[in-house]
């Protein structure tokens, strides 16, 4: 089938296209550049149109999605639909159910949603469960950071080692590229205790946080991975972390960027939710916005990216493979607790979290999240995300946009709304830039895309995937500053979400239903080394793993319909 | 006003779920519109007008206006009364699951018992149950830390498990007996059990109130004893008598207040030795 978008206002920061008068056209699946006449019309007159979202960084699927919906059924309660001819019932509010999160990022005209953590020994489950989520694709990352085998090479500096047990383990699990967690901090976790800074070792690994993220840096670039390493630091959400962020931030200094797929991207580390990673102070006491401090340092350094992990005043469910930090909020909340473990590779924590304006400490990491949005001067080196459901649900994106635009609203919620730490700890009340559309399209689609190494999605360049969103909101008519909840309401509910030429939301409705792919990366060119390494750790995996390795690796019917992206690795 | 009266002709093996039919819903309504509705049984729905007969009097300008009356065996018809912010509703039968629960208005009286979860996160109104309830009488749902927040239960006879389970505010009061973990991780309100109970009050509560005038047969270890008190006032209410007052629970560093009926407590009084006859003394207790 063949398609025009006509008459819209395009934003394609990948293709320098800022708010034109034009048609999108496209044909079996792919944008193109010109369509017969015998095309059908979609007129989408002086609305927005995009390239569908990329979300860069959330947890959507995998095993401690289970066990959060186990253990919080009242947030199961909320956001109850019925089914429909077209649509399963929905359930959830932080931690959707499946068909939900699919169908709710389709609502919001996303068509890529990166699972940000996946241990490969649940590997199999985590492809389950995304292929139990419509409407997307979906890489996922492979936690790295605290499994025993990175950790032993990592001592011994051993990088081709390392490098061949990461496109081994890409292999195994189907998954995208290097996800690093706290390291060596959910090992010592095991042990009750957790790292603090990069310098401190890993208990009877007699290695240090920055020696694993290093080393794993460079295992990456030699893989030509499209994805650099993905970093969530240690000391996530403890006052006074802001020198181990920057500590993280210049371990990769010298790191030379890979070849082939690898220089899609500009970067060599991508910090994760760098919002909980801003706190200057010793304590929840004297704790005050680091924002600046880390900001000024990303902005110096050419080699970095991030996502923000902004808060938006919710109540949901915090879950990171961060399994000690999830302990330390747990002892501050006093609600509920749960933790998961894996054996030799990581460990999760989950618990409720209520983020209140009343809150001085919600109101202040708030405030970070939007300093750092304000303060990073590039916008294809920063992304949006709230680390769902961590600092708040990814239905909130219209909300967090509508505040990235307006400094109005954001000044009335500081003086009216929120507490009054933001005044006092935070430089937010100062900050009065704006994001324009253009900016928007760059954070939520084309840097992610970018970032990842993506070259079929996140523009609207003829012979990339037509993933397209269309929103009714009309950029000549509306001033964003001063009409901030009109823009939430535009971005909430997008009139077209088209997916691989598909059309799957049409007038603001659902109309259509597809079955999600996993993205993952197959290294070339290491095969032989994956084996010897393999062979190597096969004695001390059979010993420590409670399963077989016959049955760990994903295999091919767990993974219906991938995309497969083939690396050169050498 | 608008009375509302619904006559059972039938009852189903199934139950059949209420939680539409609330006065702030239906205050509109007439008989034709009540037959056009079909009610929620299972995964299906069936016309109320199978089951009840319906008659409307009067008229109403809002749920305030409305009183709903339910006769016939109700056993099987649950949610009534589910979220509803005003009017009255009285059922002349036992009636199932959830009634009253998340009502923040109005009052409803059950002439009969209720099933579990009764009043469930209730956040204001009235509910009185003449007979007995089940489990978790006023309490959370599944998972849920946040119970009743508001409002007031009456329990004409026994309650059953984990009654007030983290009563976050409001009162209920048990005029009979009741069974274990009587506001199990309460953290506000007010539990007064006129009756006995058999084991485990308090549990976990870190503030709030419970006064129980019976027999009390086992306390958690995380109740220290603070001693005797006369005449208590607890939110606003004062309790004639002599009560032994514990707090807890301090595994959780619990300030919450237990209030045992000192009568009926004495073999627990004579744990801590020997009293005066009108074992009032704070200090003799202290003292051992």
């Amino acid at each position: 089938m063949e398609y025009i978008l006509k008459n819209g206002i395009v934003y394609d920061p990948a293709n320098e296209i800022n708010g034109e008068k034009m048609d999108v056209m496209f044909k079996d699946g792919l944008i193109v550049d010109n369509v017969s006449a015998d095309a059908e019309v979609l007129d989408v007159t002086d609305k927005i149109v995009m390239p569908a979202g990329v979300d860069p960084h959330a947890h959507v699927a995998g095993p401690k999605l289970v066990v959060g919906r186990l253990y919080r059924p009242e947030d199961s309660r909320r956001g109850v639909t019925q089914k429909t001819k077209v649509l399963r019932s929905e359930s959830g509010f932080s931690i959707p159910s499946c068909p939900a999160t699919g169908y709710r990022y389709s609502r919001l005209g996303y068509g890529t949603v990166v699972e940000a953590a996946m241990p490969p020994l649940e590997a199999k489950h985590t492809h389950e469960e995304i292929a139990t989520i419509p409407q997307l694709d979906i890489p996922a990352m492979p936690l790295f950071g605290n499994n025993w085998f990175v950790m032993e090479y990592a001592k011994d500096n051993n990088i081709e080692d390392i490098a061949a047990f990461v496109a081994a383990w890409l292999k195994i699990s189907k998954g995208y590229g290097i996800k690093i967690v706290n390291p060596c901090g959910s090992e010592a976790w095991g042990w009750g205790m957790n790292v603090h800074g990069v310098n401190d070792k890993a208990p009877y690994f007699d290695v240090t946080s920055k020696e694993v993220i290093v080393a794993l840096a460079k295992a990456n670039e030699m893989l030509n991975l499209p994805h650099s390493i993905h970093i969530h630091p240690n000391d996530l959400g403890h006052p006074g972390n802001v020198p181990t962020t920057i500590e993280t931030m210049d371990a990769v200094k010298g790191i030379k960027k890979g070849k082939g797929a690898a220089e899609v991207r500009d970067q060599v580390m991508h910090l994760t939710h760098l919002q909980f990673h801003s706190y200057l102070g010793n304590s929840w006491k004297d704790v005050t916005s680091g924002a600046e401090e880390v900001a000024k340092h990303f902005n110096k350094a050419d080699n970095l990216t991030c996502d923000i992990g902004q808060v938006t005043f919710d109540e949901t469910t915090t879950m990171t493979a961060d399994a000690p930090m999830e302990y330390d909020l747990f002892k501050l909340s006093g609600l509920k607790w749960t933790n998961k473990d894996i054996e030799c590779e990581t460990a999760a924590g989950i618990i409720p979290c209520i983020y209140s304006k009343r809150s001085p400490v919600s109101t202040l990491q708030w405030a970070i999240g939007l300093e750092l949005f304000l303060l990073i001067e590039d916008p294809w080196r920063v992304c949006l995300t709230t680390d769902h459901p961590n600092a708040g649900p990814f239905t909130r994106y219209p909300r967090i946009i509508s505040w990235l635009m307006s400094n109005e609203k954001r000044q009335d919620m500081c003086d009216n709304e929120v507490h009054k730490w933001v005044h006092k700890r935070t430089l937010l009340p100062t900050l009065e830039r704006e994001y324009d559309f253009y900016d928007i399209a760059t954070i939520t689609r084309a840097a992610p895309a970018k970032i990842y190494g993506f070259t079929d999605r996140g523009a609207l360049t003829p012979g990339y995937r037509a993933d397209i969103a269309v929103y009714d909101i009309n950029p000549n008519d509306i001033d964003p500053s001063k009409q901030a909840d009109e823009i939430e309401k535009g971005f909430n509910v997008a009139d077209y979400t088209i997916k691989d030429g598909q059309i799957l939301v049409k007038d603001k409705e659902i109309v259509k239903v597809k079955e999600s792919q996993n993205i993952w990366v197959n290294v070339k060119g290491w095969e032989q080394n994956e084996q010897k390494v393999i062979d190597n750790i096969m004695p001390f995996f059979t010993q420590y793993y409670s399963v077989k390795w016959e049955n760990y690796p994903v295999h091919d019917h767990y993974v219906s319909n991938p995309i497969r992206v083939d690396v050169d690795g050498k | 006003m608008k009375t509302i009266t619904f006559d059972q002709i039938k009852t189903s093996s199934i139950a059949l779920e209420f939680d539409e039919l609330i006065p702030d819903e239906i205050y509109s309504w007439t008989e034709a519109d009540f037959a056009k509705y079909q009610v929620p049984i299972g995964n299906s729905r069936f016309p109320i007008t199978d089951f009840f007969d319906i008659t409307v009097e009067g008229e109403a300008n809002g749920p305030e206006e409305v009183e709903m009356i339910l006769n016939g065996d109700l056993n099987r018809v649950k949610y009534i009364g589910c979220k509803m912010s005003a009017g009255n509703i009285v059922c002349n039968s036992s009636v199932d699951l959830h009634v009253g629960a998340e009502m923040s208005g109005g009052s409803i009286l059950v002439k009969g018992n209720a099933a579990a979860h009764a009043g469930r996160e209730m956040s204001g109104g009235y509910l009185e149950i003449e007979g007995n309830t089940k489990e978790f009488t006023g309490a959370s749902y599944i998972g849920e830390w946040r119970g009743m927040t508001g409002g007031q239960i009456v329990v004409g006879g026994n309650a059953g498990k984990q009654c007030g389970e983290c009563l976050t505010g409001g009162r209920i009061h048990v005029k009979g007996n009741c069974d274990i973990l009587a506001g199990i991780h309460m953290t506000k309100g007010l539990i007064e059990i006129d009756g006995d109970v058999n084991r485990w009050p308090g549990g976990q509560m870190k503030n709030g109130n419970i006064v129980i005038h019976g027999f009390l047969g086992r306390l958690l270890e995380g109740f220290v004893l603070n001693g005797i008190v006369v005449d208590p006032e607890v939110e606003g209410t004062t309790f004639k008598g002599k009560y032994i007052h514990y707090t807890g629970d301090i595994g959780l560093n619990g300030k919450g207040n237990l209030y045992l009926g000192a009568e009926a407590n004495k073999e627990k009084l004579a744990e801590y030795g020997e009293l005066d006859d009108e074992y009032t003394s704070i200090r003799e207790y202290r003292n051992l």
